[in-house]
Protein backbone atom coordinates (compact mmCIF):
# COMPACT_ATOMS: atom_id res chain seq x y z
CA UNK A 1 0.00 0.00 0.00
CA UNK A 2 1.53 3.54 -0.81
CA UNK A 3 1.03 6.33 2.24
CA UNK A 4 -0.33 9.24 0.55
CA UNK A 5 -0.62 12.33 2.11
CA UNK A 6 -4.02 13.86 3.60
CA UNK A 7 -7.66 11.58 3.83
CA UNK A 8 -6.85 8.01 2.44
CA UNK A 9 -8.68 7.17 -0.93
CA UNK A 10 -11.96 5.78 -0.22
CA UNK A 11 -13.64 3.36 -2.86
CA UNK A 12 -16.55 3.99 -3.80
CA UNK A 13 -18.33 0.92 -3.62
CA UNK A 14 -20.77 1.62 -0.31
CA UNK A 15 -22.35 -1.95 -0.35
CA UNK A 16 -26.10 -1.35 -0.44
CA UNK A 17 -26.48 -3.87 2.98
CA UNK A 18 -24.37 -0.79 4.55
CA UNK A 19 -27.31 1.67 3.35
CA UNK A 20 -29.77 -0.82 4.69
CA UNK A 21 -28.77 -1.53 7.51
CA UNK A 22 -27.86 1.89 8.78
CA UNK A 23 -31.89 3.26 7.48
CA UNK A 24 -32.78 -0.68 9.56
CA UNK A 25 -31.24 1.18 12.37
CA UNK A 26 -33.65 4.07 12.27
CA UNK A 27 -36.13 1.32 12.18
CA UNK A 28 -37.33 1.46 8.59
CA UNK A 29 -39.20 -1.46 7.30
CA UNK A 30 -38.98 -0.79 3.84
CA UNK A 31 -35.06 -1.09 4.46
CA UNK A 32 -35.64 -4.52 6.38
CA UNK A 33 -37.53 -5.84 3.63
CA UNK A 34 -35.04 -5.45 0.83
CA UNK A 35 -32.17 -6.91 3.40
CA UNK A 36 -33.91 -9.53 4.09
CA UNK A 37 -34.89 -10.42 0.26
CA UNK A 38 -30.86 -9.76 -0.85
CA UNK A 39 -29.05 -11.39 2.35
CA UNK A 40 -31.60 -14.44 3.63
CA UNK A 41 -31.33 -16.74 0.91
CA UNK A 42 -27.71 -16.62 1.45
CA UNK A 43 -27.62 -17.05 5.34
CA UNK A 44 -29.70 -20.01 4.54
CA UNK A 45 -27.50 -21.36 1.96
CA UNK A 46 -24.27 -20.88 4.05
CA UNK A 47 -26.35 -22.67 7.32
CA UNK A 48 -27.01 -25.67 4.75
CA UNK A 49 -23.72 -25.76 3.90
CA UNK A 50 -22.85 -25.84 7.15
CA UNK A 51 -24.91 -28.98 7.59
CA UNK A 52 -28.23 -27.82 9.08
CA UNK A 53 -30.84 -29.28 7.02
CA UNK A 54 -33.82 -26.87 5.02
CA UNK A 55 -35.92 -26.53 7.64
CA UNK A 56 -33.90 -25.55 10.41
CA UNK A 57 -32.10 -23.51 8.08
CA UNK A 58 -35.02 -21.52 7.52
CA UNK A 59 -35.69 -21.01 11.03
CA UNK A 60 -32.27 -19.94 11.75
CA UNK A 61 -31.99 -17.30 9.13
CA UNK A 62 -35.72 -15.83 10.07
CA UNK A 63 -33.51 -15.52 13.89
CA UNK A 64 -30.53 -14.16 12.63
CA UNK A 65 -32.11 -11.46 10.44
CA UNK A 66 -34.52 -10.89 14.02
CA UNK A 67 -31.05 -9.79 15.95
CA UNK A 68 -30.20 -7.60 12.59
CA UNK A 69 -33.49 -5.59 13.04
CA UNK A 70 -32.99 -5.46 16.82
CA UNK A 71 -28.80 -5.08 16.65
CA UNK A 72 -28.64 -2.70 13.64
CA UNK A 73 -27.90 0.24 15.55
CA UNK A 74 -24.58 -1.33 16.85
CA UNK A 75 -23.61 -1.88 12.99
CA UNK A 76 -20.86 0.31 12.95
CA UNK A 77 -19.23 0.23 8.79
CA UNK A 78 -15.77 1.45 10.17
CA UNK A 79 -15.19 -1.58 12.46
CA UNK A 80 -16.56 -4.58 10.15
CA UNK A 81 -18.52 -4.49 6.33
CA UNK A 82 -22.15 -5.40 6.41
CA UNK A 83 -21.88 -9.28 5.63
CA UNK A 84 -19.20 -9.51 8.39
CA UNK A 85 -21.26 -7.89 10.85
CA UNK A 86 -24.25 -10.48 9.51
CA UNK A 87 -21.49 -13.39 9.40
CA UNK A 88 -21.05 -12.95 12.84
CA UNK A 89 -24.71 -12.95 14.02
CA UNK A 90 -25.61 -16.02 11.92
CA UNK A 91 -22.26 -18.00 13.30
CA UNK A 92 -23.24 -16.93 17.24
CA UNK A 93 -26.97 -17.61 16.53
CA UNK A 94 -25.75 -21.25 14.97
CA UNK A 95 -24.09 -22.07 18.03
CA UNK A 96 -26.92 -21.19 20.38
CA UNK A 97 -29.11 -23.32 18.52
CA UNK A 98 -26.44 -26.25 18.67
CA UNK A 99 -25.88 -25.79 22.22
CA UNK A 100 -29.47 -26.06 23.24
CA UNK A 101 -30.25 -29.17 21.21
CA UNK A 102 -26.53 -31.01 22.13
CA UNK A 103 -26.53 -30.33 25.87
CA UNK A 104 -28.48 -29.47 28.77
CA UNK A 105 -25.64 -27.46 30.18
CA UNK A 106 -26.32 -23.44 29.65
CA UNK A 107 -23.96 -22.62 26.94
CA UNK A 108 -22.23 -19.90 28.54
CA UNK A 109 -19.86 -18.10 26.60
CA UNK A 110 -20.41 -16.06 24.08
CA UNK A 111 -17.15 -15.50 21.54
CA UNK A 112 -16.45 -12.02 21.42
CA UNK A 113 -17.98 -10.50 18.59
CA UNK A 114 -15.14 -8.17 17.26
CA UNK A 115 -11.73 -7.68 18.08
CA UNK A 116 -12.71 -3.95 19.49
CA UNK A 117 -9.49 -2.92 20.80
CA UNK A 118 -5.85 -2.42 19.70
CA UNK A 119 -7.09 -1.13 16.75
CA UNK A 120 -4.06 0.36 14.70
CA UNK A 121 -4.30 3.53 12.87
CA UNK A 122 -3.46 2.08 9.56
CA UNK A 123 -6.84 -0.24 10.09
CA UNK A 124 -8.66 2.38 10.93
CA UNK A 125 -8.02 4.05 7.79
CA UNK A 126 -9.96 1.08 5.63
CA UNK A 127 -13.58 0.94 6.03
CA UNK A 128 -14.86 -2.55 7.30
CA UNK A 129 -16.38 -2.86 3.13
CA UNK A 130 -12.93 -2.41 1.87
CA UNK A 131 -11.97 -4.95 4.13
CA UNK A 132 -14.28 -7.50 3.03
CA UNK A 133 -13.15 -6.61 -0.90
CA UNK A 134 -9.61 -7.26 -0.06
CA UNK A 135 -10.41 -10.45 1.42
CA UNK A 136 -12.33 -11.86 -1.36
CA UNK A 137 -9.44 -10.15 -3.93
CA UNK A 138 -7.00 -12.54 -1.63
CA UNK A 139 -8.79 -15.69 -1.19
CA UNK A 140 -9.03 -15.67 -5.63
CA UNK A 141 -5.12 -15.34 -5.71
CA UNK A 142 -4.43 -18.21 -3.82
CA UNK A 143 -4.24 -21.55 -5.91
CA UNK A 144 -7.48 -23.96 -5.87
CA UNK A 145 -5.69 -26.44 -3.64
CA UNK A 146 -4.96 -23.72 -1.11
CA UNK A 147 -8.77 -21.86 -1.46
CA UNK A 148 -10.18 -25.39 -0.72
CA UNK A 149 -8.92 -26.05 2.38
CA UNK A 150 -8.90 -22.18 3.40
CA UNK A 151 -12.74 -22.92 2.89
CA UNK A 152 -13.15 -26.62 4.46
CA UNK A 153 -11.29 -25.24 7.26
CA UNK A 154 -15.11 -23.04 8.04
CA UNK A 155 -17.09 -25.54 6.80
CA UNK A 156 -16.13 -28.72 8.45
CA UNK A 157 -15.60 -30.06 12.14
CA UNK A 158 -12.63 -32.22 11.72
CA UNK A 159 -10.85 -29.98 8.73
CA UNK A 160 -7.68 -32.14 9.17
CA UNK A 161 -8.89 -35.72 8.53
CA UNK A 162 -12.33 -34.93 6.63
CA UNK A 163 -9.63 -33.34 3.72
CA UNK A 164 -7.51 -36.07 4.03
CA UNK A 165 -10.20 -38.44 3.18
CA UNK A 166 -12.06 -35.85 0.55
CA UNK A 167 -8.89 -35.30 -1.38
CA UNK A 168 -7.03 -38.69 -0.55
CA UNK A 169 -4.13 -36.95 0.89
CA UNK A 170 -1.76 -38.01 3.93
CA UNK A 171 -2.08 -36.26 6.95
CA UNK A 172 0.77 -34.50 7.11
CA UNK A 173 0.14 -32.91 3.80
CA UNK A 174 -3.01 -31.36 5.02
CA UNK A 175 -1.57 -29.79 7.55
CA UNK A 176 1.11 -28.36 5.47
CA UNK A 177 -1.26 -27.42 3.01
CA UNK A 178 -3.28 -25.64 5.33
CA UNK A 179 -0.30 -23.49 7.03
CA UNK A 180 1.07 -22.32 3.74
CA UNK A 181 -3.08 -21.04 2.62
CA UNK A 182 -3.81 -19.24 5.35
CA UNK A 183 0.33 -17.96 5.83
CA UNK A 184 -0.27 -16.53 1.95
CA UNK A 185 -3.73 -15.38 2.99
CA UNK A 186 -2.48 -13.53 6.42
CA UNK A 187 0.61 -11.94 4.18
CA UNK A 188 -2.22 -10.50 2.03
CA UNK A 189 -4.47 -9.32 4.55
CA UNK A 190 -1.10 -8.09 7.17
CA UNK A 191 -2.26 -4.32 6.83
CA UNK A 192 -5.99 -5.15 7.39
CA UNK B 1 -8.91 -16.49 36.04
CA UNK B 2 -8.24 -15.52 32.75
CA UNK B 3 -6.12 -12.25 32.75
CA UNK B 4 -2.35 -12.50 32.39
CA UNK B 5 -0.01 -9.77 31.87
CA UNK B 6 2.26 -11.72 29.66
CA UNK B 7 2.30 -11.71 25.43
CA UNK B 8 1.78 -15.36 24.38
CA UNK B 9 4.18 -16.62 22.74
CA UNK B 10 2.60 -20.20 21.44
CA UNK B 11 -0.49 -19.90 19.39
CA UNK B 12 -3.50 -22.00 17.99
CA UNK B 13 -2.92 -22.56 14.46
CA UNK B 14 -4.42 -20.76 12.09
CA UNK B 15 -6.81 -23.38 10.81
CA UNK B 16 -8.43 -23.44 14.36
CA UNK B 17 -8.96 -20.12 14.66
CA UNK B 18 -10.67 -20.22 11.32
CA UNK B 19 -12.61 -23.17 12.99
CA UNK B 20 -13.62 -21.04 15.64
CA UNK B 21 -14.28 -17.96 13.66
CA UNK B 22 -16.54 -20.20 11.83
CA UNK B 23 -18.30 -21.87 14.81
CA UNK B 24 -17.15 -25.61 13.65
CA UNK B 25 -14.78 -26.07 16.57
CA UNK B 26 -15.82 -29.43 19.11
CA UNK B 27 -17.62 -27.74 21.61
CA UNK B 28 -15.85 -27.55 24.68
CA UNK B 29 -12.73 -26.88 22.76
CA UNK B 30 -13.89 -23.39 21.82
CA UNK B 31 -13.82 -22.52 25.40
CA UNK B 32 -9.80 -23.29 25.42
CA UNK B 33 -9.58 -21.05 21.91
CA UNK B 34 -11.85 -18.32 23.69
CA UNK B 35 -9.60 -18.50 26.58
CA UNK B 36 -6.73 -17.55 24.58
CA UNK B 37 -8.19 -15.29 22.83
CA UNK B 38 -9.05 -13.45 26.23
CA UNK B 39 -5.30 -12.74 26.51
CA UNK B 40 -3.74 -12.44 23.30
CA UNK B 41 -4.17 -9.43 21.28
CA UNK B 42 -2.53 -10.86 18.44
CA UNK B 43 -5.31 -13.80 18.08
CA UNK B 44 -7.77 -11.22 18.33
CA UNK B 45 -6.89 -9.11 15.54
CA UNK B 46 -5.96 -12.50 13.68
CA UNK B 47 -9.89 -13.79 14.58
CA UNK B 48 -11.02 -10.12 13.36
CA UNK B 49 -9.65 -10.95 9.78
CA UNK B 50 -11.08 -14.44 9.89
CA UNK B 51 -14.43 -12.72 10.07
CA UNK B 52 -14.07 -10.74 6.69
CA UNK B 53 -13.05 -14.38 5.12
CA UNK B 54 -16.15 -16.02 6.74
CA UNK B 55 -18.13 -12.98 5.17
CA UNK B 56 -16.37 -13.89 2.06
CA UNK B 57 -17.92 -17.96 2.66
CA UNK B 58 -20.97 -16.37 2.94
CA UNK B 59 -21.25 -13.97 -0.16
CA UNK B 60 -20.21 -16.98 -2.19
CA UNK B 61 -22.96 -19.15 -1.09
CA UNK B 62 -25.26 -19.94 -4.06
CA UNK B 63 -28.23 -18.22 -2.65
CA UNK B 64 -31.39 -21.15 -1.61
CA UNK B 65 -34.32 -19.49 -1.93
CA UNK B 66 -36.51 -19.00 1.26
CA UNK B 67 -40.05 -20.22 2.00
CA UNK B 68 -43.13 -17.65 0.36
CA UNK B 69 -44.40 -16.31 3.52
CA UNK B 70 -40.56 -16.12 4.83
CA UNK B 71 -40.56 -12.11 4.60
CA UNK B 72 -43.96 -11.59 6.08
CA UNK B 73 -43.58 -14.17 9.02
CA UNK B 74 -40.31 -11.61 9.54
CA UNK B 75 -42.07 -8.87 9.48
CA UNK B 76 -44.58 -10.19 11.95
CA UNK B 77 -41.64 -10.78 14.34
CA UNK B 78 -40.18 -7.36 14.15
CA UNK B 79 -43.35 -6.14 15.43
CA UNK B 80 -43.28 -8.37 18.17
CA UNK B 81 -41.62 -7.09 21.41
CA UNK B 82 -38.01 -8.91 22.70
CA UNK B 83 -38.45 -11.52 25.33
CA UNK B 84 -36.09 -10.80 28.20
CA UNK B 85 -33.29 -13.12 27.78
CA UNK B 86 -30.91 -13.94 30.84
CA UNK B 87 -27.22 -12.12 30.39
CA UNK B 88 -24.82 -15.72 29.37
CA UNK B 89 -22.53 -15.91 32.05
CA UNK B 90 -18.92 -14.10 31.04
CA UNK B 91 -15.92 -16.52 30.45
CA UNK B 92 -14.60 -15.75 33.66
CA UNK B 93 -17.25 -17.20 35.17
CA UNK B 94 -17.18 -20.50 32.87
CA UNK B 95 -13.79 -20.74 34.04
CA UNK B 96 -14.21 -20.53 38.06
CA UNK B 97 -14.22 -23.71 39.39
CA UNK B 98 -16.80 -24.33 41.56
CA UNK B 99 -15.63 -27.79 42.67
CA UNK B 100 -12.08 -28.74 42.73
CA UNK B 101 -11.33 -32.22 43.38
CA UNK B 102 -8.37 -33.09 44.72
CA UNK B 103 -6.29 -35.92 43.73
CA UNK B 104 -3.18 -35.96 45.63
CA UNK B 105 -1.36 -32.82 47.72
CA UNK B 106 -0.80 -30.28 45.32
CA UNK B 107 -3.51 -31.16 42.59
CA UNK B 108 -6.47 -30.77 41.97
CA UNK B 109 -9.37 -30.66 38.85
CA UNK B 110 -12.12 -29.02 38.42
CA UNK B 111 -15.17 -29.77 35.27
CA UNK B 112 -15.77 -26.57 33.16
CA UNK B 113 -19.42 -26.48 32.51
CA UNK B 114 -20.09 -26.06 29.02
CA UNK B 115 -21.72 -28.17 26.47
CA UNK B 116 -19.04 -31.04 24.89
CA UNK B 117 -19.71 -34.16 23.23
CA UNK B 118 -19.68 -36.57 25.92
CA UNK B 119 -16.78 -39.07 25.24
CA UNK B 120 -14.73 -35.39 25.60
CA UNK B 121 -13.36 -33.56 28.60
CA UNK B 122 -13.23 -29.91 29.25
CA UNK B 123 -11.65 -29.35 32.77
CA UNK B 124 -9.22 -26.95 34.68
CA UNK B 125 -6.11 -28.78 36.55
CA UNK B 126 -4.32 -27.69 38.72
CA UNK B 127 -0.71 -28.99 39.71
CA UNK B 128 1.52 -28.13 42.54
CA UNK B 129 5.32 -26.73 41.90
CA UNK B 130 7.25 -29.77 41.06
CA UNK B 131 5.69 -32.20 40.06
CA UNK B 132 4.90 -34.24 37.04
CA UNK B 133 2.19 -35.94 35.55
CA UNK B 134 2.25 -39.22 34.52
CA UNK B 135 3.14 -39.87 31.10
CA UNK B 136 0.27 -39.84 28.51
CA UNK B 137 -1.55 -40.53 24.97
CA UNK B 138 -4.33 -38.51 23.57
CA UNK B 139 -6.93 -40.37 22.07
CA UNK B 140 -7.84 -37.43 20.34
CA UNK B 141 -6.99 -33.70 19.94
CA UNK B 142 -6.20 -31.61 22.69
CA UNK B 143 -6.21 -28.24 23.42
CA UNK B 144 -4.72 -26.63 26.14
CA UNK B 145 -4.58 -23.29 27.54
CA UNK B 146 -1.46 -21.82 30.35
CA UNK B 147 -3.96 -19.70 32.78
CA UNK B 148 -1.10 -19.00 35.79
CA UNK B 149 2.33 -20.90 36.06
CA UNK B 150 4.26 -22.57 33.70
CA UNK B 151 5.03 -25.74 32.40
CA UNK B 152 7.46 -27.70 30.50
CA UNK B 153 6.52 -30.35 27.72
CA UNK B 154 9.91 -31.71 25.90
CA UNK B 155 12.26 -28.48 25.47
CA UNK B 156 9.41 -26.20 25.26
CA UNK B 157 8.68 -23.86 28.43
CA UNK B 158 4.96 -22.69 28.37
CA UNK B 159 3.70 -19.59 30.52
CA UNK B 160 1.01 -18.23 31.33
CA UNK B 161 -1.26 -17.58 28.21
CA UNK B 162 0.42 -20.11 26.06
CA UNK B 163 -2.11 -21.97 23.81
CA UNK B 164 -1.07 -25.96 23.30
CA UNK B 165 -2.28 -27.42 20.01
CA UNK B 166 -1.84 -31.67 20.07
CA UNK B 167 -3.44 -34.43 18.08
CA UNK B 168 -3.52 -38.35 18.55
CA UNK B 169 -0.28 -38.99 17.46
CA UNK B 170 1.35 -37.65 20.51
CA UNK B 171 2.58 -38.61 23.65
CA UNK B 172 3.93 -36.44 27.06
CA UNK B 173 4.83 -35.81 29.87
CA UNK B 174 4.71 -31.99 30.93
CA UNK B 175 6.48 -31.63 34.14
CA UNK B 176 5.33 -28.13 36.12
CA UNK B 177 8.06 -25.42 35.99
CA UNK B 178 9.44 -23.08 38.01
CA UNK B 179 7.86 -22.26 41.44
CA UNK B 180 4.26 -21.43 41.12
CA UNK B 181 2.08 -24.04 40.90
CA UNK B 182 0.80 -24.22 37.19
CA UNK B 183 -3.23 -24.14 36.81
CA UNK B 184 -4.40 -25.33 33.01
CA UNK B 185 -7.67 -25.73 30.86
CA UNK B 186 -7.80 -28.49 28.91
CA UNK B 187 -10.33 -29.56 26.30
CA UNK B 188 -9.59 -33.28 25.44
CA UNK B 189 -11.03 -35.79 22.96
CA UNK B 190 -11.12 -39.03 24.41
CA UNK B 191 -10.21 -40.20 27.17
CA UNK B 192 -6.12 -39.59 27.98
CA UNK B 193 -3.95 -42.71 27.70
CA UNK B 194 -1.86 -42.99 30.61
CA UNK B 195 1.05 -45.19 30.74
CA UNK B 196 1.78 -47.63 33.83
CA UNK B 197 -0.52 -48.62 36.15
CA UNK B 198 0.10 -45.70 38.77
CA UNK B 199 -0.74 -43.16 36.19
CA UNK B 200 -4.11 -45.31 34.88
CA UNK B 201 -5.72 -45.11 38.75
CA UNK B 202 -4.58 -41.08 39.06
CA UNK B 203 -6.46 -40.53 35.78
CA UNK B 204 -9.39 -42.82 36.56
CA UNK B 205 -9.64 -40.87 39.81
CA UNK B 206 -9.78 -37.32 37.90
CA UNK B 207 -12.15 -38.78 35.08
CA UNK B 208 -9.67 -37.24 32.40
Amino acid sequence: MFVSEGAPERLSTERPETVLLRRIALRDRAAFAELFSLVAPKVKAYLIRLGTEAAGAEELTQDVLLTVWRKADQFDPAKAGPLTWIFVIARNRRIDALRRERSTVTYGFEPPEQADEDTPSAEAQLSGTEREIRVREALKLLPPDQQEVVRRSFFDEQPHSEIAEALNLPLGTVKSRLRLAFAKLRDRLEDL
Amino acid sequence: MTGAAVTPRHHPSEATLAQYVAGTLRPGFDVVVAAHLSTCAHCRAEAARLEAVGAAMLDEQAPVDMSADALDRALARIETPEAEVPPAPTLAEVLTPRRRRWLAPGVWTAKVDTPRYASDRVYLLGVGPGISTADHGHGGLEFTQVISGALQDGDIVYRAGDFIEHDADHEHQPVVWGDEPCVCLFATQGRLKPKGWLGRLVFALADV
